[in-house]
Formats: structure tokens, sequence, C-alpha cells
């Protein structure tokens, strides 16, 4: 299997809190792997160490954005959106009293260049650059749908567009690597059935695509690959058919005794 | 209406432009336009932090006293022309916001607030007890004027005169001074729209998910206290040659407040918020300070009303007067011509 990104061993303690223990997976470049578990099981601080916001405290995480395999735990947020991860946040932080552009033209940070004095002297580089920074950004932005919205306020966005609008963020960075942390949360069935045909299109820009959710439905649909976390450490890892038939998996979600009923 | 309020506008900018050259000028009220100007460029370096980046800073009127010291010393000691001071004076208190921002621009919110406030306190301390270098409380007197020193295109042309224009009176200041005032709103309008001024608005808004954008926050924070402390020295380097006096306590942490009260009022992360907050409270002030006495208060009673408008502010209007934030990106070409290209799509 040729991965994109290998958890090897990685374990996360708050204090006395063990919040991820010897967790390892790996992730096939190319696919839509699914990270699922009941609630406070550790997916999202799994997420947060793989993009940078917590350093693990014990364990490796090797990124492989091209060929090159490289050992990323413990780098800044900065440096892995730099190296090709990028996420969206379980409950959405856009920048709201900014334009949808903005945001997106944000996203261009980490692949553009101007510093202050080709901002203050407005030279020719820099202001090809900027046209650039909205082009790509409108491409961004078309490509998830809310190219018409450039120039509204985010917060005035509805909840699911504020989703892709997080999205297009994400995407704007150039990402290898794409981790969503509940895409599909408070969306209807149809903004639903729209953001899997995003992310199958994400796929076919070939960003892997890492996704936590709880709608099993959509789940054990569009991804090939699951990682089931409880209580901080793997219990299952398989096809959702291998996963679905788990005892430990069953245990986890419905209590002990429902995998024998 | 809304051209009838721009030409209204242009009017009165091109009255007050003319203003120092008719035969009703009157230097008491020239003095207070030459402080407003002084005011609205501290108010635009400051609104940097609390306005694009959303760091309450306390401080800031340590800058502004660098940059007056700098001045005063260098043209005391050395006699140095103001067109060298000014930029030297920005670097040195552009050097200052990097030293006091490296170490503590790590700490968030209420605790990077004290360590500013920390800051202004031993800026002054500095000043008044440090009696070898600065004169400490007696400050540094007998400061020359700004001049214009155009010998050299004389000796040039072949002419032996000396082309030499020492700043008197006000009226040069005011030039001076709105010359100032345009470069910096250039500049500012110029930052705000770009690269560095997005990210600095996204540090504000979220800083979780900036960082997640590729913005190193750390570095940007400290580039953010370079640019407002250069400014706020800058506009120290003007006062220094202005007022051609200079003493310590003319930097106590008071101004700082005054300065931040002007970018809240104006609308925190608004450029013309904080050129309108600087006029309204520089104008309160003086009325302030003939109105007091006549009420047999003393003047410095109003500072209670600054911080009346900023409890009246805070629940009435807490976005300020002017709310939109990023105002002049949406003037920029580039967003017009997006504008227009949408409006096509639309039809289409």
């Amino acid at each position: 299997m040729d991965a994109i990104l290998k958890v090897e061993g990685v374990s996360k303690r708050f204090g006395g809190l063990l919040a991820l223990g010897d967790v390892s997976f790996a992730v096939e470049r190319g696919a839509i792997m699914g990270l699922i578990g009941p609630n406070g099981a550790g997916k999202t601080t799994m997420f947060n160490c793989v993009a940078g916001i917590y350093k693990p405290t014990e364990g490796r995480i090797l990124f492989a954005a091209d060929d090159a395999q490289r050992d990323v735990a413990g780098r800044k947020p900065e440096r892995m959106t730099a190296l090709g991860v990028a996420r969206t946040f379980q409950n959405i932080r856009l920048f709201a009293s900014l334009t949808v552009l903005d945001n997106v033209r944000i996203g261009r940070h980490c692949r553009t260049a101007a510093n202050f004095f080709g901002a203050v002297l407005r030279t020719r580089s820099q202001r090809a650059e900027e046209r650039r920074i909205v082009d790509d950004a409108m491409e961004c932005l078309d490509f998830v749908g809310l190219g018409e919205a450039a120039l509204s306020q985010a917060s005035s966005l509805s909840y699911g567009d504020q989703r892709r609008l997080e999205i297009a963020r994400a995407l704007a960075t150039q990402p290898r690597l794409l981790l969503l942390d509940e895409p599909a949360a408070g969306m209807n069935p149809r903004e639903t059935e729209a953001l899997v045909d995003l992310i199958h299109a994400i796929l076919a820009r070939g960003v892997t695509v890492v996704l936590i959710e709880h709608d099993m439905k959509l789940v054990m649909r569009i991804c090939k690959h699951l990682v089931v976390l409880d209580h901080g450490v793997k219990i299952a890892d398989g096809t959702p058919q291998e996963v679905r038939a788990n005892p430990d998996v069953i245990e986890a979600y419905l209590g002990k005794g429902a995998a024998h009923a | 209406m809304r051209g009838a309020f721009k030409t209204l506008l242009y009017l009165a900018a091109a009255a007050a432009l003319a203003y120092p050259l008719t035969p009703f000028r009157d230097v008491y009220v020239l003095h207070v336009l030459v402080l407003i100007m002084v005011y609205m460029v501290l108010a635009m370096g400051l609104n940097i932090l609390p306005g694009f980046c959303g760091l309450l800073d306390l401080g800031f009127v340590g800058f502004y006293g660098i940059g007056a010291y700098t001045a005063g010393l260098l043209t005391i000691h050395y006699n140095m022309s103001f067109w060298l001071i000014v930029p030297l004076a920005a670097v040195n208190g552009a050097f200052f916001g990097v030293m006091l921002g490296v170490p503590t621009l790590r700490l968030v919110g209420d605790y990077f607030a004290i360590v500013t406030f920390g800051f202004s306190e031993l800026v002054v301390l500095f000043l008044t007890n440090e009696i070898w270098l600065t004169r400490g409380p007696l400050g540094v007197p007998g400061i020359a004027p700004v001049s214009i020193d155009a010998t050299w295109l004389a000796t040039l042309l072949g002419v032996d005169s000396r082309w030499r224009y020492a700043f008197r009176g006000e009226v040069p200041y005011f030039y001076l001074g709105l010359l100032m005032v345009i470069l910096v709103y250039c500049g500012m309008r110029r930052l705000e729209d770009s690269r560095l001024g997005r990210a600095w608005l996204a540090i504000r808004e979220d800083p979780m998910a900036a960082a997640s954008c590729g913005v190193d926050l750390l570095a940007y924070k400290v580039i953010a206290f370079a640019v407002s402390a250069g400014i706020g020295a800058m506009a120290g380097a003007f006062f220094a040659r202005w007022t051609l006096f200079i003493s310590p306590d003319m930097f106590k942490f008071w101004e700082s407040f005054l300065v931040l009260c002007m970018v809240v009022l104006g609308g925190l992360g608004n450029i013309n918020g904080a050129l309108v907050g600087a006029v309204i409270l520089i104008a309160l002030g003086e009325l302030l300070r003939v109105a007091l006495p006549r009420l047999g208060l003393p003047t410095e009673t109003r500072f209670l009303a600054y911080g009346l408008i900023m409890v009246l502010i805070m629940r009435f209007r807490p976005g300020g007067i002017f709310t939109q934030v990023a105002e002049t990106t949406m003037q920029s070409g580039l967003i017009k011509e997006l504008r227009a290209r949408l409006a096509a799509r639309r039809t289409a």
C-alpha cells in the first residue's frame, strides 16, 4: 500500500488523562478514510496531532507528500499546512467578519510570498500575485459552488455553506491530505448529498481525504477504509464490512452485551 | 445623497487645507489641528494591534516616547536633519517593538496587555531616572525646529547662497503634519489590502484557523508590533521637533489610554475610524480644558469624560462609529473587477 500518512504508536496525554493510547494506522494515497468512534474517543485529538496543533506525547507521524517520507510529529500547524496537510474544524472556524473571498484568500497565504515592503510599495510582482490570489481563490469557491457569494460576509452564509467555505479555504492551501472534521454535521439530506459529490470531486483532484463523521450511512457509503477509536484506543481497522461485524465496535457504540444479543 | 455628502466632504477638506493661509487663521486653532494630526498618526499606528490583530496594547505611548527622545537627543547632540531623524526614530521604535514583542507575544489576552502596560511604565521610569542620557524630569529643551536645507542644490547649481528654511510658527507644521498623515494613511490602506493585512485580520478573527492557513502567528504578531511601534515613534519624532521640548511626563500611561479610546471610538480595525476618533477626542479634550475650570473642576477630570464615552460606546455601539472591518479592501480595483465579473456571470 502506498501510504500518504502513517501514524505509528501515537499517544497523547493531557496531565493524567490519556486522550490517545498507542494508536497506529495508515492512510492510503488517493483514498477516503473514515475515522469514527463514540463521542470523546479521541478522533479530533488525532486530527490535532496530525495537523500540528498538538505535539504527540509519544509516537511518530510519517507524512509523505510525494515520495520522501518524514516524521512530522510536533511540527507547528503552519509548517504542516506548508507541507500539504489542510483541515476543517468540527465547530466551524471561519473568519466571520471578513468576506467569503477573503477567507479563501487567507488560505492562499502559505503559497504566496509578498511581504511588508511589497505591500507598502505595491511592487509589480506584488500586484501580479494579488491578482493570482483572487483568481485562485475564485477557482476554489467555484469548485465548492460558492463563487456567487464571494463578496458576502462569511457569517451571513447558511450553516451548510459555511462548511463548504471551510473546505474551499482548506483547498486553497493546495493540500495533498485533507482532514475533514464532521463535514456533514448540521446538514440536511440534500446538502449531505452535495457534500458526497464534493468529496469525490476533491478526490479526483488528487487529494487524499480523511474524515471524522457520525453519520454512519455516509461513512459506510463513501469510505473504503475505516479506523475506529474508543477511549483513545484503536479498536478496529478495516473495510466497512469488517468494521460493522466487529464485536468491539458494536459494544463501543451500543454498550456491553449488545454484541451477543 | 451619498454624492452630496461626498461633495460636502471635499469642500470641507479644501477649506481645511486653505485655512492656514487665510487671514482668519488663529495660532491656537492651528496648534490644535496639528495636535489632532499627531494623534491621527498615533491612532492609525495603534489600530494595527487591537484593530487588525486583536491584541490589546496598553503601552503604545512607550514607543511614542522612544521616538520623541530619539529625535530630541539626535537633534540636540548631533544636530541631525529632521528628514534623517524620522526614519531613524521609526527604525528605533520598531527595534524596541521587536525586542518587546518576541518574548511577550506568546502571551494571550489580558496577560499580554499587562506586559505592554508594564513596558510603557518602564519607558517613563527610564526617561525619568537615566539622567546622563535624558536629563531626567527636567526634560530636553531647546530642540531645533524642522528645517529644509537645500544648500546642496544651490551649490550644485553654482549659486553662492544658503537655501535653508527653518520652520517657524504653526503653518509649516500644519502642512508637514498633513503630509505625514496622508503618507501613513496610504501605507495603512495598502497594508490592510495585502497578504500581510489579511494575515493580521485572520489572527484577530481566529488564531487557530489562521495557523491552519499557514500563518505563522508569532512572526506576524511581531511584524504587527514592529510596524505599530515604528509609526508611533515616527509621530514621536514629529512631536519632538514641533513642541521643541520633551519631558518624561508627556508619555505617561494616560496617553496610551487616550489613543486606545480613539481607536475603539472610531471602530476597531477601521482606518477611517481611527482618524475620526482622533478628531473627536482631541476636540473634546480642548473643549473640556476650557469648560471644566469654569465648572470649578480640575482639567484632569476630563479623563472621566473619556471613560464615560468608552462605557457608552461599549453599551450602545460596541463596534465603534465605523464597524466595517477591512473596509479599504472592498474598494480595491481587483474587488471592483471581480464584482463586475460576478454581475456579468449572473446576467449570462
